[in-house]
């Protein structure tokens, strides 16, 4: 079945602009191609896309190498804010960016709801 | 800074060696992942220099522009040596790549970077968004290294 990838940018655009402090997604396939995105616009969609699936990947074999288990997220934590990658099933990864005044702890309840609607729709 | 004596090209076994260096630190797939995407930013420019952005010409016409900057008379990346496109899908048949250069046969090495740098060429060109897939390898059978691009829906 073809990914309906106008439903999942518009579950990505509901997701961004349902909160004042999430200020981006984007889902990626895992050899690092956009799938559907709402990114600031300064940002290259390609560029984040090849960097969200390497950085994924590497984070795998840092899990693997250095006996981690299998790698669920990635968090990165900037003076800025935060991104955070996140598996989303075998066929995509989900980058959120979110400013520093995000709670933690809300933004990956908001990620891991995120991803389970995804998967649906991926499936 | 040119290179008086060394010109512009150095040996695909240094390249080589640059990749497997990258996969060893990286892992093959971060490796492949980086090296695509620097392979269509490649291509990408190379169209756009070549002016072959949104261009309406005949493939066997951009096969020769491809191989002529890519080719023997130029960066010596590959050879493109037939483009051909059917309904839904862009294939490219290639040869001397310099991702199978140097591999021994049933090597399982894919082109990363030369799939790239096709790939980049053809979104240029298409001005679409392209899947593209190493279908066929010289290292695995085949008479050419084949890249197979589909619409990105």
């Amino acid at each position: 079945m073809p990914i309906n990838a106008g439903k999942i940018e518009n579950i990505l655009q509901n997701f961004v602009s349902g909160t004042n402090d999430i200020q981006g997604a984007t889902l990626v396939s895992p050899d690092g191609l956009s799938l559907a995105s709402v990114l600031p616009n300064a940002m290259d969609d390609e560029k984040v896309s090849a960097m969200s699936a390497a950085m994924l990947s590497l984070g795998e074999r840092i899990g693997s190498e250095l006996s981690r288990g299998n790698i669920d997220r990635i968090y990165v934590e900037g003076d800025k804010g935060y991104g955070v990658l996140t598996n989303c099933g075998d066929d995509a990864v989900l980058l959120v960016l979110a400013n520093q005044s995000v709670k933690q702890g809300l933004l990956m309840l908001e990620i891991k709801r995120l991803t389970e609607e995804l998967k649906l729709i991926l499936m | 800074m040119l290179r008086q004596e060394l010109g512009d090209f150095c040996s695909i076994v240094c390249f080589k060696a640059a990749i497997t260096g990258m996969e060893e630190a990286l892992g093959e797939k971060a490796t492949a992942i980086a090296l695509m995407a620097a392979g269509r930013t490649r291509g990408k420019k190379l169209a756009k220099e070549l002016g072959l952005t949104g261009i309406n010409l005949e493939w066997n016409l951009i096969a020769d522009k491809m191989d002529f900057a890519l080719g023997i008379n130029g960066t010596k990346l590959c050879k493109i040596e037939k483009i051909v496109e059917e309904i839904t899908v862009i294939r490219v048949s290639t040869s001397e790549t310099v991702c199978s250069a140097g591999e021994p046969q049933g090597s399982p090495r894919k082109c990363t970077f030369t799939l790239g740098a096709v790939w980049g060429a053809l979104e240029e060109i298409t001005v679409k968004r392209l899947k593209g897939t190493h279908i066929e390898s010289v290292l695995r059978g085949g008479s050419n290294d084949i890249f197979e691009f589909s619409p990105l829906v």
